[in-house]
């Protein structure tokens, strides 16, 4: 008997050198892969990503260096994004600054190598009664992508600066997609409020009976950068040519998004599958800003250390961004540092 | 029963290896830490989050949520199959509908039923119930059918009743037939409630075992995901090797209608 176990554990430790082998392979031809220049981008649906999406549909990476290949991932959350990066299947990826910060609190090594937007976030509800967060009974289900996101953390913030207490509606949380919420919201049932961004902020606010009872500056208690690109740190540091290009197109697409919005409105319509001058309204509403600064990064960490989100407290935002002369950290000298 | 004390030693001892292995392969950190966890990690995690956490409480929220889709699904199906084995034409309408529904997979369903019931406790009751109907029917029908007529024959000698019938000849007959389709529904149901509990988030305000996992996935927390998962695979075996392994002692075995 014994002598079958130690056969067998003989035979699995040798597969296991062979399927070991085969994983150094295929890292080392990953490797000649990004030297043959295969960049990786995922990114997430919504306004806030109009940049990236104006790279996309305007060949603007393929233009700046040609022969380089480009992959771009549209994932569905924040999640899939950050384990997609872990395996070291994405290069670049766009999400909020808490799920980031989270990431890196457990470990990955990364860093936040652009802002790409600031836009505004607010709490939807489509009940008459409830006007305020103190309207919000306890059977009263809020809707947001997932906990951990921006959108909780805003809510904690906010029932932190209220109540006193940054869990307090935890209980209450109904994870489900923006398209998912917003049918709800519309629908009237099961969903009383929803943390909603663009464009499915917009589109809520246009609807009657349906209003902001929060909005994200009012949580956060000022500006913040909502989506940033982040980056392992090995990218940059293995292909800094490619990582400047990559910062002087996304510094182009930003600036066609600030300076000629009607430009990119129209290219960008069929992307978003709204007419030229629906989409142009949405990209000049009151509060959307392209911009690569970072800002806020600062305050997020501060208040996740506190709640116990992120354990490890020596975050240093200087560590916490790759900087570059393209865009500058704002906030980082409030508070306590 | 005298097998059965072996066949532990010998699961224990693959246990051990895999576990062994799993931690060679932790300890080489060939692996980041963060895609590969060792198991004291994993271990500690569960631990934690036994004692302090939710965990407890969110799996037996999950259990008494099985436990109630199970119980309602073996009276809905042992009906249906029973009115089917008696009449022809309500035989030929259940057919047609697990022909219909079999084939859909739960998670399929999901938006419907989040339109329709709401992402409530029935939402995921009926996800189970989905789930675990239609293979059950297909197994208590196979069973009945399985039945040798010679018994039918017996029956009529003997006079029996339509329920004496019922309860002596053609349930115990059938019943090798029900025990491997309760297999599949336990099985079935764990799945069901875990994909519907990660889509719909927390149902009360603590959530079930697959919130858990979903929880400490969106914190990038890979121990917990695995302390959940070993959760799920202790139960699974709990009930595989105890309940069930019971089961079919005092019964099928027993009466020689099975190894």
């Amino acid at each position: 008997m014994l002598k079958k176990f130690l056969l067998l554990l003989f035979v699995l430790l040798i597969l296991l050198t062979f399927t070991a082998c085969q994983a150094n392979h295929q890292s080392s031809q990953q490797q000649v892969g990004l030297k043959k220049r295969k960049l990786v981008i995922a990114e997430q649906y919504g306004l806030a990503y109009a940049p990236i999406q104006l790279i996309k549909v305007k060949k603007m990476l393929e233009n700046a260096e040609p022969g380089l290949e480009i992959e771009w991932k549209q994932l569905s959350n924040t999640a899939a994004i950050r384990e997609a990066m872990l395996a070291g299947r994405v290069d670049i990826g766009f999400m909020a600054i808490p799920p980031f910060l989270i990431a890196r609190d457990k470990g990955m090594d990364w860093q936040i190598i652009t802002g790409l937007a600031h836009c505004p976030l607010a709490l939807m509800s489509n009940q008459s009664a409830v006007n305020s967060l103190a309207d919000l009974k306890p059977e009263n289900r809020i809707a947001l992508p997932q906990p951990g996101s921006i959108q909780h953390i805003l809510l904690t913030m906010a029932a932190q600066k209220e109540f006193g207490q940054a869990d307090l509606f935890d209980n209450q949380l109904l994870t489900m997609s923006h398209p998912d919420a917003m049918n709800a919201l519309l629908a009237g049932h099961e969903v009383t409020a929803h943390f909603s961004s663009p464009p499915y902020l917009f589109k809520e606010s246009k609807i009657e009976g349906i209003k902001s009872i929060l909005t994200g500056q009012a949580a956060f208690g000022g500006d913040f950068t909502f989506i940033v690109g982040v980056s392992k740190s090995n990218f940059y540091q293995e292909n800094p040519q490619l990582y400047q290009v990559f910062m002087q197109t996304l510094q182009k697409a930003v600036a066609e998004l600030s300076h000629n919005p009607a430009q990119a409105a129209k290219n960008l319509a069929a992307v978003y599958d709204l007419n030229q001058q629906e989409l142009l309204t949405y990209l000049t509403w009151p509060g959307m800003k392209y911009s690569q600064d970072v800002q806020g990064l600062k305050r997020f960490a501060d208040f996740m250390t506190f709640q116990g989100y992120l354990t490890s407290n020596n975050f240093k935002v200087g560590n916490l961004v790759k900087t570059n002369s393209i865009f500058k950290i704002i906030g980082e000298t409030e508070g306590n540092d | 029963m005298i097998s059965l004390p072996d066949k532990f030693k010998q699961r224990l001892g693959w246990i051990l290896l895999l576990a062994l292995i799993w931690q060679l392969i932790a300890a080489s950190h060939f692996f980041s830490e963060l895609i590969f966890p060792g198991l004291d990690k994993i271990i500690l995690t569960l631990f934690t989050s036994l004692t302090n956490g939710n965990l407890l409480k969110q799996l037996i929220f999950s259990l008494i949520i099985i436990a109630q889709g199970l119980t309602l699904t073996v009276i809905l199906a042992l009906s249906l199959s029973i009115l089917a084995y008696f009449s022809e034409l309500a035989a030929s309408l259940l057919e047609t509908l697990t022909a219909l529904a079999h084939p859909l997979p739960g998670i399929a369903l999901m938006p419907l039923i989040l339109i329709w019931f709401g992402a409530g406790k029935t939402a995921i009751l009926l996800v189970i119930i989905h789930s675990v109907l239609w293979p059950l029917i297909l197994n208590l029908r196979a069973g009945f059918n399985a039945m040798p007529s010679i018994y039918n024959l017996i029956a009529q000698n003997y006079c029996l009743t339509k329920l004496e019938f019922l309860f002596k000849i053609l349930f115990p007959a059938a019943l090798p037939y029900f025990i491997s389709g309760l297999k599949i529904s336990w099985a079935r149901s764990w799945r069901a409630l875990i994909s519907a509990e990660m889509l719909f988030g927390a149902i009360n305000s603590l959530g079930g075992i697959g919130w858990y996992i979903f929880q400490r996935r969106v914190f990038f927390d890979l121990p917990g995901v695995f302390a959940g998962l070993v959760v799920i695979i202790l139960i699974g075996i709990i009930v595989e090797d105890f309940i069930f392994a019971r089961l079919e002692a005092k019964t099928v075995q027993k009466w020689g209608m099975s190894k």
